[in-house]
């Protein structure tokens, strides 16, 4: 159908959840007041490694106003790991604890000043132990280890290897080796992380916090708390953003259902922004050396990649971490012979996790480069892109076949609106152009939870409620359910309920973290919506004496196809339906087509993702060589996202994208540190952008029509954010003449860099290599 | 802490209560009021989710003790609809999805508000300026842009088409 046809998809829409939120009316975690509700704090470790030789927490439960205190003797060394092979964090530390910030003691009091006093009372001893701190010294032989059991403080080593590398190199007429890092950034969601749990007399406990998926978040707690996953009830709540920085589970949430088990009442534990930032994720540091082979026009012939990400104290996502911006590169960039060894190390420092802009080094890394081999072959950047760019219908190195892709489509279309060549040619001083490019997945094989399912029920005057697990984390992915649903069901916006993301009530889902909420969560939506309309034309072909496969619906009426004057109201619909006893339930659901055998780690092969977005970025920016200051002019940017079912949407995170991942991931976001603290913890000091910084944004949808999403759709959220922050690494380096490979570009990094300036093509700084990681 | 007497008006009601003197705006909306919408991203007075209208003047709540807005005239987002009509900024936030997450959403719509009540017509320099501490990180604040400048009285353009 064209986009013409729709009625809803395919429209710039507002969304269902704004009036609440511009009343003030949504309630998001902190918000949330239940009766006899206690606060719960956490007490921190103040060290970056140490042992814990004792806790003493006698005071603090004599204290008036205390309800419960929970230390790790209270969780038997109960441990969380995303996979079963990274389990490595204590839900509460019981021997060690292995970043400032790790849990040690919780308390519950009747208020903010009590916990605090009771949290003050609580005597641990420790015996401080030295720290890693940084990747190089970690794997160094003789190390401090962060776990025992992880020699060299490997946490986890990917390995990859596709082609004949070698072979590749030996055709190439040009080899380059460069050595790209880039430091921690965070992801300062608005909203603090909060927590609420509320157990009942029948055993059961609500929670409620801002999560990327309540599902994964209730199996989590399920297992650690040693309750039926039926009884942990992981309720909807509004999200004050993610960006990755939710998808994982906390000790917190652990931590505040024990809590209110212990006192036997609701206790609510809202972080500060500075336990926002140290101790829930932020996002990895990273150093990768990239050598790459080409053939005189600019063919990538052989790659090959070291990573080593600072992973900090615990797994987190580790094996995903370490991987994606690997396969980012693979899915965005032809490949025939390529080699990556990515190691994720411990550090006793923070937890990592994954962030939109996941892997600044690596992306801006192999970008930078292929600029310098351009300029070294005298190809412009657009050609070399576009020579190398990955095709419909192409298979990746690790086996993912790309069944739609509009990479070429956006490389042409940024470097159109933004007259990228004409204006790379004839720059003013100190101003430069750059482009970006980039591919993200949606979804991963993910097991039984990878998939997404959803049922729909209609009320007797037509209304529908819409029941799915999908979540919504700020991205609109609620709006993009109900649109979805009116459009199959033939109903207005607002004839559409829709109840997601409460465990008891709605089924399964893959979550928001890996893009699937449209491709998957929005599919199975979709064919709840068709089986419920195959439902109503059932019993309408019977009224209106007409063949069900000549029905329409819509405009609240099922009609006869080019008749519509006398359809049926769909509400006369439902209710005959319930009287014929055939009461109208639809049921739907989406299993992604993925090889469940791939693993990250032990089986790094085969279909990884049913579909792949795929974006280009282009940005012009002036730098002030005596300040070191970068002003973004305009921007322009690309996303092959299938189809836009709501473009307003679609743009709104191509702008933020820009936001994120270029204007603050490129020019200055970045934690700094003495030892395992970090110094700019809050908002005060980590900058993010602000209105006045941003530049004009062209933002141009790219559709491509994916076989396997919901009237073509894949995903909107994360490309732009990773391809800006290549393009302005690219402009900055071109306004300078230099090839920046340590990120991000900061005032005193392009001082720094405009006064060592080398000669020729080279990076602006000789970076020691990652080299393979032998005897593990 | 010995409390005090506080006497303010919020959102057009007279509200009368005892505090400590420690007590921010911020809580005594919050806690007492029950007004959520009022919301707490920094505690230092960066981030601007906090902000409320005291005497028509955007300010800090996180930032402004209990006690000193005493007598005043407090507006927070939930005040901001009358007899059921959203305001028309918050009609603008919604129909150019400037409204994401929503977090700094009742902080944004008040920081405009005192914007356009004193310049009808505001410049986008002038409004970047009223908005300059206010964080979102969801939107790349274009669509906020649109919203504050649709909403305001010099904008003759027509509507977003869906």
């Amino acid at each position: 159908m064209s986009r013409d046809e729709y009625s809803y998809v395919g429209k710039s829409i507002p969304r269902i959840d704004s009036r609440s939120k511009v009343t003030g009316e949504a309630l998001f975690t902190a918000d949330l007041k239940l009766p006899r509700m206690l606060v719960g704090k956490i007490l921190r470790s103040p060290y970056a490694h140490a042992k814990i030789l004792d806790v003493d927490v006698s005071k603090a439960l004599s204290l008036k106003g205390v309800h419960a205190v929970v230390t790790g003797k209270d969780t038997a060394g109960e441990k969380w790991g995303v996979f079963r092979y990274t389990r490595d964090q204590q839900l509460l530390c019981v021997d060690k604890v292995r970043y400032v910030g790790d849990e040690v003691a919780a308390v519950a009091a009747v208020d903010e000043d009590t916990a605090l006093e009771a949290l003050s009372l609580i005597r641990v001893d420790y015996e401080e132990l030295p720290g890693v701190f940084d990747c190089r010294s970690a794997i160094e032989p003789g190390a401090p280890l962060v776990h025992e059991d992880r020699p060299r403080n490997i946490n986890v080593a990917v390995k990859i290897d596709v082609g004949d590398v070698e072979a590749g190199f030996k055709r190439s007429v040009l080899i380059r080796e460069d050595t790209f890092a880039a430091e921690e950034d965070s992801y300062f969601m608005t909203e603090n992380y909060a927590v609420v749990a509320n157990p009942h007399a029948d055993g059961s406990i609500e929670v409620w916090m801002p999560n990327a998926s309540p599902h994964t978040k209730a199996k989590a707690l399920s297992n650690a708390l040693k309750l039926p996953l039926s009884q942990v009830n992981v309720r909807k709540i509004t999200i004050g953003g993610a960006f990755g920085g939710r998808s994982d589970v906390f000790p917190a949430e652990f931590i505040a259902c024990l809590l209110s088990l212990k006192s036997d009442r609701p206790v609510k534990l809202v972080y500060d922004r500075e336990e926002n930032s140290i101790a829930t994720r932020m996002g990895h540091a990273m150093i990768t050396t990239i050598k790459t082979g080409v053939d005189p026009d600019g063919a990538v012939l052989a790659r090959d990649i070291v990573s080593y990400l600072d992973g900090g104290a615990y797994s987190s996502t580790g094996p995903i971490a370490t991987s994606v911006p690997y396969l980012c590169h693979e899915q965005a960039y032809r490949l025939e012979n390529v080699r990556f060894h990515g190691y994720r190390i411990y550090t006793n420092k923070p937890v990592r996790g994954m962030i939109r802009i996941h892997g600044r080094s690596f992306a801006c890394g192999i970008d930078t480069q292929l600029d310098m081999i351009a300029d070294e072959l005298g190809i412009d950047p657009v050609a070399i892109r576009l020579r190398n760019a990955r095709r419909p219908g192409e298979t990746t190195p690790t086996g993912s076949y790309v069944a739609s892709c509009g990479m070429v489509e956006c490389i042409e279309k940024t470097a159109e609106a933004s007259n990228f060549l004409e204006k790379r040619e004839k720059r003013p001083p100190n101003r430069g152009i750059g482009m970006g490019i980039n591919s993200v997945q949606t979804g991963f094989p993910l097991g039984i939870r990878g998939g997404s399912q959803a049922f729909i029920k209609f009320h007797e005057d037509g209304g529908a409620t819409v029941v799915s697990g999908v979540v919504d984390n700020g991205q609109g992915n609620d709006q993009m359910l109900v649109q979805i649903a009116a459009e199959e069901l033939g109903v207005a916006l607002d004839d559409v309920r829709l109840i997601s993301a409460d465990t008891e009530v709605t089924p399964t889902d893959a979550g928001s973290y890996s893009m699937i909420s449209t491709f998957g969560g929005g599919a199975a939506v979709k064919a709840a919506a068709e089986d419920a309309r195959a439902q109503l034309f059932e019993v309408a072909s019977e009224m209106l004496e007409a063949d069900p496969s000549d029905l329409v619906a819509r405009n609240r009426k099922i009609f006869v196809r080019g008749a519509p004057d006398v359809g049926i109201p769909i509400a006369k619909i439902v209710r005959k339906a319930l009287i014929l006893g055939r009461p109208i339930m639809g049921r739907g659901s989406f299993a992604p087509d993925v090889d469940q055998r791939r693993e990250w780690i032990s089986n790094p092969k085969g279909q990884l993702s049913q579909a792949f977005s795929f974006g280009a970025t282009v940005a012009e920016v002036d730098v002030d060589p005596e300040t070191g200051r970068v002003q973004a002019l305009e921007v322009a940017c690309a996303q092959d996202c299938g189809f836009a079912v709501n473009p307003m949407l679609v743009e709104g995170q191509f702008e933020g994208g820009v936001a994120m991942g270029g204007q603050g991931g490129m020019l200055g976001e970045e934690h700094r540190w003495h030892q395992g603290h970090v110094l700019n913890p809050s908002l005060l000091e980590y900058k993010i952008p602000i209105i006045k910084d941003m530049p004009a944004i062209t933002p141009i949808i790219v559709e491509t029509i994916d076989p396997g999403g919901p009237y073509g759709a894949k995903e909107a959220g994360m490309s732009v954010a990773m391809s800006a922050a290549q393009a302005y690494c690219n402009a900055v380096g071109n306004a300078l003449g230099i090839y920046f490979n340590h990120y991000p570009l900061t005032p005193e990094r392009i001082l720094d860099a405009i006064e060592h300036k080398k000669p020729g093509i080279q990076t602006a700084w000789e970076l020691e290599p990652a080299r393979i990681i032998k005897s593990e | 802490m010995k409390k005090q007497l506080l006497s303010m008006t919020v959102n057009g009601e007279e509200v009368n209560l005892a505090v400590t003197p420690n007590t921010t705006l911020l809580e005594v909306l919050r806690e007492d009021l029950g007004l959520t919408g009022v919301k707490e991203g920094c505690a230092e007075g960066v981030c601007g989710a906090c902000t409320v209208l005291m005497d028509g003047n955007p300010v800090r709540s996180c930032l402004t003790l209990a006690l000193e807005a005493g007598g005043a005239d407090i507006v927070t987002v939930e005040g901001m609809a009358t007899g059921g009509n959203l305001h028309p900024i918050q009609q603008a936030f919604i129909e150019h999805g400037a409204v994401q997450c929503g977090f700094c959403t009742p902080g944004m719509i008040l920081a405009s508000k005192a914007l356009l009540d004193r310049n009808s017509d505001p410049s986008e320099d002038e409004i970047k300026t009223a908005l300059a501490g206010n964080f979102c990180r969801c939107t790349g604040y274009r669509k906020i842009l649109e919203a504050v400048s649709a909403a305001s009285t010099g904008h003759t353009e027509p509507r977003r088409k869906e």
